[in-house]
């Protein structure tokens, strides 16, 4: 299970590294679909744990999740209206859908305790690397200030979240 | 002559402001990057509190002891409420318990 549990966690810590491997940095229609699918990835998994999860600490931020990432995506895919800038598939956003049905089918076949550290556990790896990319490939590549102005203003939410799942992973230990 | 009539107006309307204040400040408090600006409000009782979310994600104002909940405010929505009992009236968001704030009455 742990084998398992790393191997997933080795797959995602690749996800974003697809993007600052390029010769150059993603396109803003490219930076807009990573943004969309990377906040969609965050509310799926917050659904599946929020129907799988007896623990409230668990329940609470699944829910928090759910919440906070639709409000991003409300507010992303209404800026690339605006701007005209139709969000565009990449390396780095197939491989994020990638990891994340690997996450999601691991995730499922769990119950109990073993659910909820297999989801926490995630959680932070995951916030940990969207905070990564934020910072060395989202916002260096923005050219629109509009679409950098976004991503600088969700990242104080991603740090939030970080530190709250880090604060339940020491938790249930 | 035309400027010291414009002086006398001025003064007056400044003085005005000041007698609408007195009746009881506007506080406002901007809800961004997962805090609240400022953290810590000093107002006299009477005085308004007025939040205002700027943030990406949705927020509350709660005082649970205080019985004080905005509900969730999206983006650009606000909370107003007005400061009666003295003391400190310490919140949080609902939503992201490690945001907090103070309202000292005085």
């Amino acid at each position: 299970m742990r084998a398992l549990q790393f191997a997933a966690g080795l797959a995602a810590a690749s996800v974003f590294a697809v993007a600052s491997a390029q010769d150059k940095g993603p396109s803003d229609p490219q930076i807009a679909g990573i943004v969309v699918a990377a906040n969609k990835i965050d509310v799926d998994a917050g659904k599946i744990a929020k129907s799988h999860s007896k623990n409230k600490e668990v329940q609470q931020f699944a829910q928090q999740m759910i919440t906070d990432h639709t409000a991003v995506n409300k507010q992303a895919s209404a800026l690339a209206k605006k701007l005209n800038v139709k969000p565009a598939e990449s390396d780095t956003s197939k491989a994020l859908k990638s990891a994340a049905k690997e996450n999601e089918a691991n995730l499922k076949k769990l119950k109990g305790a073993e659910f909820d550290k297999a989801y926490v556990n995630h959680e932070v790896e995951y916030h940990q690397q969207v905070l990564d990319a934020i910072d060395k490939v989202l916002i260096p590549n923005a050219k629109n200030a509009e679409l950098k102005g976004l991503i600088e203003k969700v990242r104080p939410a991603i740090a939030t979240h970080l530190e709250h799942a880090k604060h339940i992973q020491a938790s249930l230990k | 002559m035309k400027s010291a009539l414009r002086a006398v107006l001025a003064a007056a309307l400044l003085m005005g402001g000041v007698a609408a204040h007195a009746a009881g400040k506007t506080h406002a408090v901007r809800i961004e990057g997962m805090k609240f600006v400022p953290e810590r409000v000093e107002v006299a009782a009477g005085d308004t509190i007025v939040w205002t979310n700027r943030d990406i994600v949705p927020h509350t104002v709660t005082a649970a002891e205080a019985k004080v909940e905005s509900g969730e405010l999206q983006q650009g929505k606000s909370f107003k409420f007005v400061a009666r009992k003295k003391g400190e009236m310490p919140y949080i968001c609902r939503l992201h318990p490690v945001m907090q704030g103070v309202v000292v009455v005085k």
